[in-house]
C-alpha cells in the first residue's frame, strides 16, 4: 500500500488509550492523526483522506455513530471501525458490518485492533474478482467450494470452508477469535468456552494434517494466522 | 370473573355487614310503629265503646230496662252508629233489644271485654265481621252487650304489616343491589390498578396506572402510585448509570493494564518464562474484563431495554446454529450433540440473546454433563407454547438447588473448578424474563432438562 492509504485517524478521548492505538498503529507502519473530540474528528475527517478513521463510541461531545453519519453526508467514503463498549452494541453497530465499516467491541487488544484496520484498508482499495484463491499449495475455489492442497481435495462442511475463506482472505494477517464469530458466524456472542479453537482445530486438522508444511498457524493471545512459509 | 371477584371483595362484605345492621335497625323501627299505631287504633276503638257502655248504663239506671231499650233503639236509628253493635237479652237469653239476632254463643263471661266473630247471620256470609264488645249483666239477670266492627281496624292493622314488610323487604333489595354497584366499581378500580401492576412488574417500569380525573380517593392512589413508580424509576436509573459509570471507569484502566502488557508481550526483549507470565496475565485480566461485560449485559437485558429489537425468530434455525457452533467443542469431549424437532417453531424475540441464551445451556450441558454422553436440543410445541429444551445424562442437578441455579456466580459443588464464572444460567434467567418465557427445570434421569417455554407469537 502506498502513502495516503496508510494514513489513519483515531478518534479517542482517553489521552493514554490514544497514545498506546498510535504507538501500536505506528508500530504497523500507519501514519496516524488524532482528534480526541467528535467535532475534532470532523474537520480532520473531512479535511484529508484516510485509509480508516477509528471512532469510539463514547465522545464527550458527540455519540461515535453520529460522527459517522456526518462524515457520510459530508461525502468521506473511508471505511470506519467503531469502538464500543459491549452495552453499547445494538442493531444500529451490528448494522456497520452491512455497510463495509467494521465494530470492535472493549476491551481489545491492540493486536486485534491492528487486524481490523488491516482488514478494513484493504477492502476499501483492493476487490479482487477471482474464483479460485492461492496461498502456498493451498487453493480454494469460491463457485464450487471446494478446497485442495497439492490437488488433494481436502472435505469440508460449509462453515468450515467459510472459516478457511476467511482465513485465506486474510493471508498474512491476524484474524482474531472475536473476528472470525463475527464475520464466519455472524454473531456477536461472547462464548466463555473455547469453542472456535476448536472449531479452528478441526479445520486445520483436515487441512494441515500430513502436509509438507502447516498454514493455519496460532498466534498467542490473539487468534490465528493463515500463512504458507517464505 | 369480575362477579365472582365483586362478591368476595372485602368491600362487599362491609356491605353485607352494613345491610344487616342496617335491616335489623329499621326492622325494629318498623315493628314499633306497627305495634304503637295498632296499640292506638284499638286504643281509640275500646275507648269509644266505654263511652257508649257508660251512656246504655246510665239511661239504664235513669229510666231502667224500658229506658235503655228506646237508647238502644234510638242509636240502631242513628247512621252514625252504623259501626255500632248492641244486644240486650234477658235472664233466660230471649233478645229484648239490639242489632245482633240472638246472643252471641262464644260469649259467656258476664262482665268485661269479649272479642268474638258476628253470629252467622246467613250461610252465605263468608267472612262474618270481627267485633268487640263490652258486657254487663245487671241485678234482675238481663245482659247487655255494647261493641263495635273492628273488622276495619283489623285488616288496617294486617295493611300496615304488610306494608312494613315490604318496605323492610325492599330496602334490603335495593341495599343489596346498591352494594353489589358500589362494590363492582371500588373492585373494577382495584383491578385496574392490580392490572397496571402486573404489567409493570411484567414489562418495565415505564407504565402508569392511569387516571379517571375523578379527583376521588382512587385517583389519590392511582397518583402516589405513580409518583411511587416515578420515583423507582429515577432511582434505578440513579443505580444503573452510577453502574455504567463504574463499568466504564474501570474498563479504560483495565484496556490500559492490558495495552502495556502487550507491548511488553512484544517487544523483542523479553524472555520465554516472562512472556508466558504475561501472557497468563493478559488471560486473567480478559476474564476479569469478560466477567464485567456479562454483567453489564445481563443488567441491560434486565432493564428491558432491547425490546424494542423484538423479531419473529425461528426456535428451529438458531437451535441449528447454535448446535452447529458447539459441534466441535462437543466432539472434542465426546459428547453426542444432536437437535431433535423440525417442526417450525416461531417465537417474538431478539434473536441474539436467545441465541447467547441456548448456547449457554449447550455450553453447560457439555461442560457438565457426562463425557461422551447424549446432549439434546429439542424444539417442541406443546399446549401451543413454544418451548426449546436441552437435556444431557450427566450427574445433573439436586432438586433443592434448582432455584439457586439462577443466582448470579452460583456454582454447584462438583463444578467449582470447571470453566466459566456463575452466570451463565443467570444471564439465561434474564434473557427468559425478557422475552416472558419460563425456565422448567426437570430430572432427566440421569442428567438434567432444561425447558425454556416461551409465549405463542401474536399472529
Amino acid at each position: 500500500m502506498t502513502g495516503p492509504h496508510r494514513r489513519i485517524l483515531v478518534v479517542e478521548d482517553d489521552p493514554e488509550t490514544a497514545g498506546q492505538l498510535v504507538e501500536s498503529l505506528a508500530a504497523n507502519g500507519y501514519q496516524v492523526d488524532l482528534a480526541a473530540s467528535g467535532n475534532e474528528a470532523l474537520g480532520r475527517g473531512v479535511a484529508s483522506d484516510y485509509a480508516v478513521i477509528t471512532i469510539d463510541r463514547m465522545l464527550p461531545d458527540i455519540d461515535g455513530l453520529a460522527v459517522m453519519r456526518q462524515l457520510r453526508d459530508g461525502g468521506v467514503a473511508t471505511p470506519v471501525l467503531i469502538v464500543s463498549a459491549l452495552g453499547e452494541v445494538d442493531d444500529r453497530v451490528r448494522g456497520l458490518r452491512a455497510g463495509g465499516d467494521d465494530y470492535l467491541v472493549k476491551p481489545f487488544s491492540f493486536i486485534e485492533l491492528v487486524a481490523r484496520v488491516e482488514a478494513l484498508g484493504r477492502r476499501s482499495d483492493t476487490v479482487v474478482k477471482e474464483t479460485v484463491l492461492r496461498v502456498g499449495d493451498l487453493a480454494i475455489d469460491l463457485m464450487s467450494r471446494t478446497a485442495s492442497r497439492r490437488g488433494k481435495n481436502i472435505s469440508l462442511f460449509p462453515r468450515e470452508f467459510q472459516l478457511l475463506e476467511y482465513l485465506v482472505r486474510n493471508e498474512g494477517r491476524v484474524v482474531s477469535r472475536a473476528m472470525l464469530l463475527q464475520h464466519v458466524w455472524d454473531l456477536h456472542f461472547d462464548p466463555s468456552t473455547n469453542i472456535i479453537d476448536v472449531y479452528v482445530g478441526r479445520v486445520r486438522r483436515k487441512v494441515d494434517d500430513q502436509q509438507a508444511y502447516p498454514l493455519i498457524h496460532t498466534v498467542r493471545g490473539i487468534g490465528y494466522r493463515l500463512r504458507a512459509p517464505d | 370473573m369480575l362477579l365472582t371477584k365483586t362478591l368476595t371483595s372485602s368491600t362487599f362484605k362491609l356491605a353485607l355487614i352494613a345491610i344487616g345492621t342496617f335491616g335489623a335497625i329499621a326492622s325494629t323501627i318498623f315493628s314499633y310503629v306497627y305495634l304503637s299505631t295498632s296499640s292506638y287504633v284499638r286504643d281509640r276503638s275500646d275507648r269509644a265503646i266505654m263511652a257508649e257502655h257508660l251512656s246504655l248504663l246510665g239511661a239504664h239506671e235513669r229510666k231502667g230496662r224500658e229506658g235503655l231499650i228506646a237508647l238502644i233503639q234510638e242509636r240502631m236509628a242513628d247512621k252514625s252508629f252504623a259501626d255500632s253493635v248492641y244486644i240486650l237479652v234477658n235472664s233466660s237469653g230471649i233478645a229484648l233489644a239490639g242489632n245482633l239476632d240472638v246472643w252471641p254463643p262464644a260469649v259467656t263471661a258476664a262482665t268485661g271485654w269479649a272479642e268474638f266473630r258476628a253470629p252467622r247471620q246467613s250461610p252465605h256470609a263468608a267472612n262474618p265481621p270481627l267485633l268487640r264488645a263490652m258486657l254487663e249483666t245487671f241485678p234482675n239477670g238481663d245482659r247487655l252487650l255494647v261493641g263495635k266492627d273492628i273488622g276495619d281496624l283489623d285488616s288496617f292493622a294486617n295493611q300496615i304489616r304488610a306494608a312494613v314488610i315490604s318496605g323492610a323487604a325492599l330496602i334490603v333489595v335495593l341495599a343489596g343491589v346498591a352494594s353489589v354497584l358500589v362494590t363492582r366499581r371500588t373492585v373494577g378500580r382495584i383491578e385496574s390498578i392490580n392490572a397496571a401492576s402486573r404489567a409493570i412488574m411484567l414489562s418495565g417500569l415505564d407504565q402508569r396506572i392511569p387516571l379517571r380525573g375523578t379527583h376521588d380517593e382512587w385517583d389519590r392512589v392511582a397518583e402516589n402510585l405513580n409518583l411511587m413508580l416515578d420515583r423507582i424509576e429515577t432511582l434505578m436509573g440513579e443505580v444503573k448509570q452510577a453502574s455504567d459509570n463504574v463499568a466504564h471507569d474501570l474498563r479504560t484502566p483495565l484496556t490500559r493494564m492490558r495495552g502495556r502488557l502487550e507491548k511488553v508481550y512484544q517487544s523483542r526483549r523479553v524472555g520465554d518464562d516472562d512472556q508466558s507470565l504475561i501472557d497468563d496475565t493478559i488471560a486473567d485480566l480478559d476474564a476479569v474484563l469478560r466477567l464485567f461485560s456479562s454483567i453489564t449485559r445481563i443488567a441491560q437485558i434486565e432493564t428491558q431495554a432491547r425490546q424494542s429489537a423484538f423479531r419473529t425468530v425461528s426456535l428451529v434455525e438458531v437451535a441449528s446454529e447454535v448446535v452447529e457452533l458447539y459441534d466441535a467443542a462437543a466432539e472434542q469431549d465426546g459428547t453426542h450433540l444432536t437437535v431433535v424437532g423440525n417442526q417450525e417453531v416461531l417465537v417474538t424475540g431478539d434473536r441474539d440473546l436467545i441465541f447467547d441464551a441456548i448456547a449457554n445451556l449447550v455450553d453447560n450441558a457439555i461442560k457438565h454433563g457426562r463425557p461422551g454422553g447424549q446432549v439434546v436440543v429439542a424444539n417442541e410445541r406443546i399446549d401451543g407454547r413454544p418451548v426449546i429444551s436441552v437435556a444431557d445424562d450427566g450427574p445433573g442437578v439436586p432438586a433443592d438447588e434448582y432455584e439457586h441455579v439462577f443466582k448470579r456466580f452460583y456454582r454447584l459443588e462438583h463444578s467449582r473448578y470447571k470453566p466459566g464464572n456463575g452466570l451463565g444460567l443467570s444471564l439465561v434467567a434474564a434473557v427468559a424474563q425478557l422475552h416472558g418465557a419460563r425456565i422448567e427445570m426437570l430430572d432427566n434421569s440421569p442428567g438434567l432438562k432444561l425447558r425454556l417455554w416461551f409465549s405463542a407469537p401474536a399472529s
